[in-house]
């Protein structure tokens, strides 16, 4: 390149690059030193100390808990998000009446608001006068706390999470579901397979590329759990659904707590965390996707 | 070639540009109109804007703008404009946080400021002004002032054949009439309690403590004074409700409780005044707490008093912005503000004033109770950076024991060792 297209160049990149530092790596470098400091932001007395907000975290009881309730968490919602959506996928990929209809509204629980959602779920939940117990009532199975219990709550997160991301997880799957060529299912019906059998030889494993993508996409979003945790029990009871991000924003801003560097050391453990298990999905993923060309 | 010339020299001026506006944005120059952050919406809004018309209307060189900033997020937009130096001249700042915002260095000293001849600060309720006094330093002038009374459903109670309660009640008839209250085929509780764990958890219970004649913290504040027989009293009292006569409905989300009694689903609730507006659907009356015959107790209640808060932006402006918060919370003013908004009066002399208590009530039924049941605040939560360490703790201990997963006093012990903790490791930060 000549020196004035280069000029050029960095005359339009500089403003994302801009951008870019100052709400990207800034904030990344800046967590890096809180988390060396005890700092809550309020006083100028911000003593170095070292990794001892690191070394806090082995003792601290409730974040052995939080990184169990992630990991649950993980690992219902995220096969239970691909096996639903999957499901969804199969049902609507069909010349049938209707199907747009039935393909936004599976879609429509992705547009819908987090705050929404978890109001609906603590109404549909509620020990006393929500519709799951009536229900309940009604089949003769005993009465539960759902979130209220501090076995039950995170189980009704899951349900409520996978109720939300489903519609994500469909459309993924019914866009990687019509790009199989016809000819090759057609090929094996003719061959004599039964439907199954073209479902699990033929069908899943050229959906590979899409469930490696979800799985890798909803575990990174099922590790930053927050939202629906803080609407709904707000980490209760009894930190039943204090899960990792929860307890970072609890240390941070709930309650008054402000302990700023702790906080920014949780974030840098869930960062690794995040960091590994992803690494490790690409390396397991690699071997079991088939791609074709 | 020259296109590509004009489009990076744009490109150029357009960053430029961006960046001196953001460097020129509403820094804290020593001119220009005083900047107060408040989160007044409704009715408050127009109360304080016509408050805040009135003053610049008067003192044309002394201006204020008042900037919304909800009050939930105003502590971390504080802490980042004081970093950056655009710090507001008066914020509206919750008085939990006092203790925490006593630290941050251009917080300004209003010890002297409230002693001056006019302001009368005895005329505050002790309440409000233990909570703008941290270790000896006044911080704040009181903004807002509650309390905690019980708020019961008339029509539930003479349903049940059960007398509205009186003054005098105690908390044994509290929970009789509960359970006399308390229908399972019709979904119907006697009570509510908040059970997020959190300091609204916590406050309800700490009402219930020092009625037992209990203390949250010993005298100097470095020692769990809560693991005693008031403090076993109280979650006996409360765990009698949610665990054995089930008459206790527990809301984890801290805002269903409040629908449910409009719905006429709850006998009787222990809340503030700021609920009332939300029971237009049955008829309610308001009592004062229920008392622990035997001790010294009585029918204390507990406040959640809010501050206005000083930073420092130069000499003349702190001035300036004194004058304005002293004139605001004057008499005339905080009698302007209760009548328009339905709040509590901040200052005793309000209450006084003839007619006062009819007008309100006219308002807003029942609230009247809540003013004279400001008598009733005799102390404050411990005034201490920490107190959020060992608020979560108590809303543990509180929660664990209604949902009956521990004991009362095995989880007062557990609580006291863990305050215990908290208070010698953070006594520092």
């Amino acid at each position: 390149m000549r020196p004035r297209e280069q000029a050029a160049a960095w005359a339009f990149l500089t403003p994302g690059v801009v951008i870019i530092l100052l709400f990207g790596v800034a904030p990344v470098v800046w967590s890096a030193v809180l988390s060396l400091q005890r700092n809550n932001l309020f006083s100028p007395n911000t003593p170095f100390v070292g990794l001892a907000n690191y070394r806090q975290m082995i003792h601290d009881p409730v974040i052995a808990q939080a990184i169990g309730h992630t990991l649950v968490y993980t690992a219902l919602f995220v096969p239970g998000t691909m096996i639903v959506g999957l499901f969804l996928a199969v049902a609507m990929n069909r010349k049938i009446r209707f199907i747009s209809v039935y393909r936004t509204a599976a879609y429509a629980t992705m547009a819908i608001s987090t705050i929404s959602e978890a109001l609906v779920f603590i109404w549909l939940f509620d020990p006393s006068y929500g519709i799951v117990n009536y229900l309940f009532h009604v089949a003769g199975i005993p009465q539960q706390q759902f979130l209220s219990s501090p076995s039950e709550a995170l189980y009704v997160i899951v349900i409520m999470t996978i109720w939300g991301w489903t519609g994500f997880a469909v459309v993924v799957y019914l866009a990687a579901l019509q790009g199989i060529p016809q000819v090759l299912t057609e090929a094996a019906a003719i061959d004599g397979a039964s439907r199954w059998t073209v479902f699990r030889r033929i069908t899943l494993p050229l959906l590979s590329p899409a469930s490696l993508f979800l799985m890798v996409w909803l575990t990174i979003n099922a590790l930053q759990l927050f939202d629906e945790v803080y609407f709904s029990t707000a980490g209760g009871p009894l930190n039943s659904t204090t899960v990792l991000v929860y307890y970072l924003y609890e240390q941070a801003f709930g309650g008054a707590n402000f302990n700023f560097g702790y906080a920014s050391a949780i974030a840098y453990f869930l960062f690794l965390i995040i960091m590994v298990v992803t690494v490790i999905q690409f390396r397991v993923g690699r071997r079991l996707v088939h791609y074709r060309s | 070639m020259k296109a590509h010339w004009l489009s990076a020299t744009v490109a150029a001026a357009l960053l430029a540009f961006g960046l001196t506006a953001c460097g020129t944005g509403n820094g804290s120059s020593s001119s220009g109109n005083l900047q107060i952050w408040e989160g007044y919406t409704g009715a408050e809004a127009k109360a304080f804007a016509h408050l805040l018309s009135e003053w610049n209307t008067a003192h044309p060189t002394e201006k204020v703008t008042s900037l919304y900033v909800d009050n939930d997020d105003s502590l971390p937009k504080l802490l980042t404009a004081v970093k950056g130096g655009s710090q507001p001249d008066i914020a509206y700042v919750y008085g939990s946080w006092a203790p925490n915002v006593a630290q941050i260095p251009q917080v300004v000293n209003l010890t002297k400021v409230v002693q001056r001849p006019g302001v009368n600060w005895d005329d505050f309720w002790v309440g409000e002004r233990d909570v703008a006094t941290v270790k000896g330093r006044v911080i704040g002038i009181p903004a807002l002032v509650d309390n905690l009374a019980v708020v019961y459903n008339k029509t539930l109670f003479a349903q049940a054949g059960l007398q509205p309660p009186g003054p005098g009640w105690t908390w044994d008839q509290f929970a009789a009439d509960a359970r006399a209250l308390t229908i399972p085929a019709k979904k119907q509780f006697g009570t509510a309690y908040v059970t997020p764990g959190s300091e609204d958890t916590v406050w309800h219970w700490e009402a219930l403590l020092w009625e037992a004649g209990g203390q949250i913290l010993n005298a100097s504040n470095t020692k769990a004074a809560f693991d005693s027989p008031a403090g076993l009293q109280s979650l006996n009292t409360l765990r009698t409700m949610a665990v054995t006569d089930k008459s206790m409905y527990l809301d984890p989300t801290d805002s269903e409780y409040a629908n449910l009694f409009n719905s006429g689903k709850i006998g009787m609730l222990v809340t503030g005044p700021w609920d009332l507006s939300g029971f237009p659907n049955v008829k309610y009356g308001v009592q004062i707490m229920p008392s622990f015959p035997g001790t010294s107790g009585g029918h204390q209640t507990i406040s959640g008093p809010d501050n206005w808060v000083i930073f420092n932006n130069g000499s003349q402006r702190v001035a300036a912005a004194e004058k304005f918060l002293l004139w605001m919370t004057a008499t005339p003013q905080a009698t302007y503000f209760s009548l328009a908004t339905g709040d509590l009066p901040i200052r005793k002399s309000v209450e006084d004033s003839a007619g006062f208590l009819t007008k309100m009530d006219q308002a807003l039924p029942g609230v009247d109770t809540f003013v004279t049941n400001l008598g009733n605040v005799k102390q404050a939560r411990p005034q201490i950076p920490t107190y959020p360490k060992v608020s979560t703790i108590l809303g543990q201990m509180i929660v664990s024991v209604l949902l009956g997963k521990s004991q009362p006093a095995a989880a007062l012990a557990s609580a006291a060792q863990q305050v215990n903790a908290a208070l010698a490791s953070g006594s520092g930060s």
